[in-house]
């Protein structure tokens, strides 16, 4: 068998290329690059989760999105504090005396990505009932006191509560169910093709994305707030830390999700041409004690439980620069967090006494169902050597994280483990914790594992309570009826850790991120 | 050959019909709700239910089968339940990733493993062999994930050949460094196992009468091991390769994370921490279909071989 003269130059020409292409391996990274324009971010993850802002509460799926919607209004870039938020699609807006009827009055021309059109109050309608609808919303219950949301004119919204809520603004922001959809795109693709090409009006458009690969986002050159300077960002979905530090150190990363200890922080500090941050919010670790289970009915038993714990062990151990003590069952630094609250102290002797009165002199054993994420069950193993001290025997049972948090819904664990953080209102971590409609096992559950209902007036008091300073009062003394019945022991606070480029300047000076990333604005660049 | 293909074919058939079946029950029986972990934990059991009812997890098992199964018979392995996309576009998508690195992983465990596995042979109990046999050993008891990382640090961080993150297409120069990290790391492992299936095959050739006859007949040695024995050695070596080829496809899921590179087996982990249903249903049948056509090929590649082999 021959080959033809056409095989032969085939061949030659693929021996040229294979030839070509090995040389350039070898010579790998000698080309002159100009000005960079284009950002690659590291995340810790194999996948951002479903691509639609509504339904997305995971970390690498909001940090992604966060760069493609807008809310009506906006935290300040690189703050986390609630007083500080600034307009965003909504110029301006107002409210009533009685904090019930809403008024925002949209920019003029403002337009959705890949030409969906202009976004108006009939986008925001549609966006705000949207993420109402218990269908197409992970988030519908922050909207339960919404009565009506309507476009009196083109570029006016008007949103009627039903009672005054703690932070209505908190809620049509750029995070969670207040980030703003185009209708148009919705209407055209439905919600299923919606969630394989998001459209925002963010200063990024969504590009491409390629499952357990990357996200990769365009710049939106009509942004309102002017041309973005970077013209593409991509997202690169890693989850092995070894391998997006390497990738990180090897400058194929700009700005990544750093491994989150304090030895690897202490690391990328000392690194020359990075900065190494420890943002917030902290994801506070909370340990809660299901008060339905015997012996944790007890109440000597739960604060012999907490009595047992060392704060300052635990934040040795997790790291002085990236972790915190915690100081009330709500994180520090959130509006209405009791700074004060009166935590039981680290005494182990007073702990066996404790247990002693309550008729268990030689110690007792619990049970807890614990994820296998390495950073939450390290945490969990040092507790459970804290215990032992006290005569407690913790029994942990590791199963993988989707087990996890099934089993913790369905009153398996007598003990359980949440590490979270929420939007920083007191109330947030309140009623999705403590309040007893949100008790698991219940049509209305969602994380509260201790079936906890101590505070359940005042959580709701504080709801509706127009005056600022008696609604923190009563989150303050919701707060001292929760620890004094030792419904959950919050331990210690976990800063988020990130690593940028020292040449990538974000445009803003970065306190934190309530989307879990920095985010990338329009004026963000590279110094060189 | 064409009734033994037939054959071949129908029993692949019920193979897959009964995967499917065991698949679908498995992915069910796993504990994890689809639902909860599409929401995330701040959902209220309303939402997650409202979401159980959208996805058709709500409905009984029995229900959820036969469309499962009538979707299979026409080509249809539905969406994904977390990204919304076709199912199959999802696993053609990483396919041709996870073939190129399986076929050049075979290769270079190849080329390394038969002629060390023959060296190895004819030097038994030498300190070549000795040497061949730690090395294979330390191959196959060395982490894929820890040889990954030992492999970026040297050529992609130290001297800087080759990116960290392999998943990257474009020129062939790009095509070429995101593979070849990769390759090698799964290469080695399988060299290692090559190679000892190679020296103990050899062994047992080298000791038949036919062996010690060509010798006795003036046969250069050479011509001995390299025609005689090896390719007589060559029948269990092609059934390891062959079993191992299936094997390499689903444990390339640590290369693949280490080098960032997309593939099967990292969608399958993917999947099962997502609980997507669907995407997993979809992959275990490709990944069924692929270790049953590899069956097929191998047993096609013994007749050429041994023409002693009959497809019978």
């Amino acid at each position: 068998m021959g080959c033809s003269t056409g095989d032969v130059i085939m061949i030659r020409k693929y021996l040229i290329a294979g030839a070509a292409g090995i040389a350039m391996v070898a010579a790998n990274g000698t080309v002159a690059v100009a000005q960079k324009t284009t950002l690659t971010v590291g995340l810790a993850s194999a996948d951002t989760g479903v691509l639609d802002p509504h339904m997305n509460s995971a970390t690498p799926g909001k940090s992604f999105m966060q760069q493609i919607f807008s809310g009506l209004v906006r935290l300040k870039p690189g703050e986390i504090s609630p007083d500080q938020i600034e307009p965003d699609l909504a110029e301006s807006w107002t409210s009533s005396a009685d904090g019930k009827v809403w008024t925002f009055n949209l920019r003029k021309g403002v337009q959705c990505h890949h030409n969906f059109g202009e976004f108006t109050a009939e986008d925001a309608v549609f966006s705000l009932k949207r993420a109402a609808t218990r269908e197409t919303s992970t988030f519908s219950s922050d909207y339960a006191a919404f009565d009506s949301v309507e476009a009196t004119d083109k570029y006016t919204v008007k949103i009627t509560l039903k009672s005054a809520i703690p932070s209505l603004l908190g809620v049509v922001m750029n995070y969670h169910g207040g980030q703003m959809v185009c209708k148009a795109a919705i209407d055209q693709m439905g919600n299923d093709g919606f969630r394989r090409r998001p459209i925002g009006t963010g200063p990024f458009a969504f590009a491409e994305y390629v499952p357990q690969q990357y996200g990769k986002l365009v710049a939106h050159d009509a942004y309102f707030r002017g041309k973005p300077n970077f013209r593409e960002l991509t997202y690169r979905l890693i989850p092995s830390d070894a391998a997006r530090d390497l990738a990180f150190q090897a400058g194929e990363l700009d700005l990544v999700y750093a491994r989150q200890d304090q030895r690897a922080f202490a690391r990328l500090k000392e690194t020359p041409g990075v900065k190494a941050l420890a943002m917030n919010p902290a994801e506070m670790s909370v340990i809660h004690l299901n008060m339905t289970m015997p012996p944790l009915d007890n109440l000597k038993v739960r604060q012999a439980f907490a009595h047992a714990l060392d704060r300052d062990g635990i934040q040795q151990f997790r790291g002085r620069e990236v972790s915190r003590q915690a100081v009330s069952v709500v994180p520090s630094g959130y509006v209405g967090t009791l700074a004060n609250a009166p935590l039981l102290p680290h005494n182990v002797q007073r702990a066996r006494e404790l247990l002693a009165e309550a008729g268990f002199p030689n110690g007792i054993t619990l049970k807890t169902i614990h994820t296998t994420l390495p950073g939450m069950l390290n945490f969990m193993e040092a507790v459970q050597a804290q215990l032992r001290r006290a005569g407690i025997t913790l029994e942990i049972t590791p199963v993988e994280h989707a087990t996890f948090h099934q089993q913790i819904r369905q009153n398996l664990s007598q003990v359980v483990h949440f590490q979270a953080a929420r939007f920083p209102i007191a109330d947030v971590y309140l009623s999705q914790f403590f309040h007893s409609r949100a008790t698991v096992g219940t049509p209305t559950g969602v994380t509260n594992f201790s079936h906890c209902k101590a505070a359940d007036a005042e959580i709701d008091a504080a709801r509706s309570e127009p005056d600022q300073a008696k609604q923190i009062a009563l989150w303050h003394e919701a707060q001292r009826k929760i620890v004094t019945e030792v419904c959950a022991v919050p331990v210690n606070e976990q800063l988020q850790m990130w690593a940028t480029r020292d040449t990538l300047d974000l445009g803003y000076e970065i306190k934190g991120a309530l989307n879990l990333g920095p985010a990338v604005l329009e004026t963000s660049k590279f110094t060189r | 050959m064409t009734a033994f293909l037939v054959r071949r074919t129908g029993f692949a058939l019920i193979t897959l019909f009964v995967v499917l079946t065991i698949i679908f029950l498995i992915v069910r029986i796993l504990p994890g709700d689809p639902a909860q972990v599409i929401l995330g934990d701040q959902a209220d059991a309303g939402s997650i239910a409202a979401l159980r009812t959208r996805l058709g997890l709500d409905q009984p098992l029995a229900v959820q089968y036969v469309t499962f199964l009538s979707g299979a018979v026409r080509g249809d392995w539905g969406v994904s339940l977390v990204t919304g996309r076709p199912v199959i576009q999802e696993v053609l998508n990483v396919l041709p990733w996870t073939i190129e690195l399986t076929v050049f992983a075979l290769l270079i465990g190849a080329a390394i493993g038969i002629p060390m596995g023959v060296w190895a042979a004819v030097n038994r109990n030498h300190a070549t062999d000795y040497v061949v046999r730690i090395a294979s050993l330390l191959g196959l008891s060395f982490p894929a994930f820890v040889s990954g990382i030992l492999l970026l640090i040297g050529l992609a961080i130290q001297v800087r050949w080759f990116p960290v993150i392999s998943g990257q297409r474009g020129t062939w120069t790009q095509w070429l460094q995101s593979l070849v990290l990769p390759a090698i790391n799964l290469g080695l492992i399988m060299a290692a196992y090559i190679t000892r299936v190679t020296r103990s095959a050899m062994l047992e050739v080298l000791s038949e009468d036919y062996v010690r006859t060509a010798r006795a007949k003036g046969v250069p040695w050479p011509a001995v091991v390299w025609r005689h024995a090896l390719r007589n050695a060559l029948i269990p070596i092609i059934t390891i390769v062959g079993l191992y080829l299936g094997v390499l496809i689903g444990n390339s899921v640590l290369t693949e994370i280490v080098f960032n590179r997309p593939g099967l087996g990292k969608l399958i982990v993917g999947a099962l921490n997502q609980r997507d249903y669907t995407m997993l249903q979809g992959m275990m049948v490709i990944y069924t279909l692929l270790v049953v056509l590899i069956n097929l090929a191998t047993d096609v590649i013994y007749s050429l071989a041994d023409p002693r082999v009959k497809m019978q």
